[in-house]
């Protein structure tokens, strides 16, 4: 039964008036898709050209007739000292935020491998991916209420319990990156393990098997077999983070921004929201996203390159 | 089955050896580590769950830790019947439904279309995908693309843009590659058309990778908060994730003002005396987080299936 179909099915495809109607009906099932990345991904990347404009939203095709500046806007960007400290300030960040997370994630991998009760494990996963199901919005909030001076902050209750005075933590700038780097831990440090936990999963198992006859311990094992085998899925995200440096999450940075560090803690993504939105300054926002874009492009294609070198695993 | 019998016997071999005094001293501390992790995992929602149980002017008092000290429902009655947090509710739940629904429609018939290797042009389709994942439009080009669409201050924004996924799309076509041709071919025999596939075969086969976009999809809509806050201006369009911010933010009645709740008749019956703005912003906070929160343990095996379809390459 099953046989004869499929045969039958063969003939049919190769009649060649069955495989034009096949294609025009399977464009149609694409046509949502290429609609929606033509509107909304190449449009806004022919649209970037504002940044070689004294763009004026009024004039013409969505202000596509503003006047042509050529590279104008990019020497007024570049010859702006903050624009240094901006782009320092987010490679800053995005630095400590993977100098804070990138080893946590593997080593609480690594220690999960060793907790032997399958109950115990799987309710400690649970609980630790939670964070990532949580908005910014919230866990900002959250950390807010934790650091505030008034009678809800868990924190200062504690030092003032110890006899420390009240502090406001957010107030100082130098305590913004780790506080950045501390709520990327508390939540990445569960689902950013999944990973590593799946290709310990893969290790094969006769190795352990083989180490145990020889004698070797737990420690032993996990420094030998365990962190060996998976350094490769280790070095493809790492390679991952970097190819990310000049990113940095606006959900986070904005939420956990108030007014009185805001300027002084800037990165380029919250920086083109203030200016571009906020402040309408269009072409010179557009000329620093512009760049952050450029620069992102060239990281992510290197750091495919040196990807596919080193593990012959690239993300093309 | 060989295979199971020397995994026993290894399991039970090493269950036999003695546990070296190091070793015991590690897996205490381990699982003490473990332990604490939780806590401090869990115990910023908890902390605030018990906050916005207590009466808002006895928590001023401070030296509430585990425990609600006068237990209320106020601070919900008061948040739950307040106008700007039903709308908010009701455009969030909208847009995660239709969100959803529509990432789902979309990215699903452009993957079977991708699977068909009879597809002329495929490999160009697939550059033309790619391609926005390394070159895209900045916030502001995007914004004037918005703008001219007529999506700033539209409902629409929040489900069009997300609708189609490369990787979702990769996910699934990854799935699709992985059925048995012969069930296609046999309802193609049968008279089915294209639409009639998709819908009666491609997708109850690929219900666990689709439960797993629709899931992912369902919780980016639920969470995303940056769409309101850069072009929807329109308070009747309020999303509950930027209602919060507002809340969070200002720290002030503004949103949830009082005018509006004599409206609704709701201030009778609750003696707004005890709530503070801080109970408020405790409140609020649960109101936004708890669906997720009830939802997930349920639902984890999804997303973490969804992590590890997304590392098969084709």
């Amino acid at each position: 039964m099953m046989k004869m179909s499929i045969s039958s099915a063969k003939q049919i495809r190769k009649g060649q008036k069955t495989r034009q109607q096949t294609e025009y009906a399977l464009y149609l099932f694409l046509l949502p898709a290429v609609v929606a990345t033509l509107l909304f991904s190449y449009l806004p990347m022919f649209t970037n050209i504002m940044a070689f404009m004294d763009y004026d939203p009024t004039a013409g095709w969505m202000g596509l007739q503003s006047k042509f500046v050529g590279l104008e806007n990019f020497r007024k960007i570049f010859n702006d000292p903050s624009f240094y400290t901006l782009v320092w300030r987010t490679l800053y960040y995005s630095i400590v935020i993977i100098v804070v997370t990138f080893p946590a994630k593997i080593i609480f991998a690594l220690l999960l491998n060793e907790i032997r009760s399958q109950f115990f494990k799987r309710t400690v996963q649970t609980i630790t991916y939670l964070p990532h199901f949580v908005s910014w919005v919230i866990l900002a909030s959250l950390i807010y209420i934790f650091l505030s001076t008034d009678s809800s902050g868990v924190i200062n209750n504690f030092r003032s319990a110890v006899g420390l005075e009240r502090i406001i933590f957010m107030k100082y700038e130098e305590n913004f990156p780790i506080v950045l780097a501390l709520s990327s831990l508390y939540k990445g440090l569960g689902w950013g393990s999944i990973i590593y936990l799946a290709a310990i999963a893969a290790v094969d198992s006769q190795m352990y098997e083989a180490a145990i006859i020889d004698g070797a311990t737990r420690a032993q094992q996990a420094w030998y077999i365990t962190l060996p085998s998976i350094l490769p899925t280790v070095m493809i995200t790492l390679v991952l983070e970097m190819g990310s440096l000049m990113g940095s999450s606006f959900d986070q940075v904005f939420n956990l921004q108030n007014s009185v560090i805001q300027v002084q803690t800037n990165t380029i993504a919250t920086y083109t929201y203030t200016t571009g939105i906020v402040r309408q300054q269009y072409a010179i926002s557009a000329a620093v996203g512009l760049f952050q874009g450029v620069v992102n492009c060239v990281l992510l294609l290197s750091t495919d390159f040196i990807s596919k070198k080193l593990t012959s695993y690239g993300l093309i | 089955m060989n295979a199971a019998i020397k995994t026993s016997f290894f399991k039970k071999s090493r269950n036999r050896i003695k546990k070296s005094l190091g070793e015991k001293i590690f897996d205490t501390l381990n699982t003490l580590f473990m332990l604490i992790l939780s806590f401090v995992t869990l115990y910023p929602f908890w902390y605030v769950l018990i906050l916005s149980l207590n009466e808002g002017s006895d928590s001023a008092y401070g030296g509430i830790w585990f425990w609600p000290r006068k237990f209320t429902l106020d601070n919900y009655r008061y948040i739950l019947a307040n106008p700007q947090l039903q709308s908010a509710y009701l455009v969030t739940i909208s847009r995660t439904i239709l969100g959803t629904i529509l990432t789902v429609l979309v990215t699903g018939f452009a993957a079977y279309a991708m699977s068909k290797k009879t597809l002329r042009f495929r490999k160009a389709f697939l550059t033309f995908f790619m391609i926005p994942m390394f070159i895209g439009g900045t916030l502001m080009s995007t914004y004037i693309v918005y703008a001219k669409l007529g999506l700033i201050n539209n409902f629409l924004i929040y489900i069009l843009p997300s609708s189609f996924s490369f990787y979702y799309m990769v996910v699934l076509r990854t799935f699709i590659y992985s059925l048995p041709p012969a069930l296609e071919e046999s309802a193609k025999i049968d008279g089915a058309g294209y639409l009639r596939i998709f819908f009666q075969i491609i997708i109850p086969l690929c219900l666990p990778a689709i439960a797993t976009i629709a899931l992912f999809s369902g919780v980016a809509q639920w969470l995303d908060f940056s769409t309101n806050l850069m072009f929807v201006y329109d308070d009747k369009l309020m999303t509950v994730q930027y209602l919060l911010y507002q809340v969070v933010r200002a720290n002030k009645m503004t949103v949830l003002n009082e005018q509006a709740m004599a409206a609704t008749g709701a201030l009778q019956t609750i003696n707004t005396q005890t709530i503070t703005s801080q109970s408020i912003q405790m409140t609020v906070l649960m109101v936004a987080t708890l669906p997720i929160l009830l939802v997930y343990p349920f639902l984890q095996k999804y997303f973490v299936k969804g992590l590890t379809l997304g590392a098969i390459k084709e």
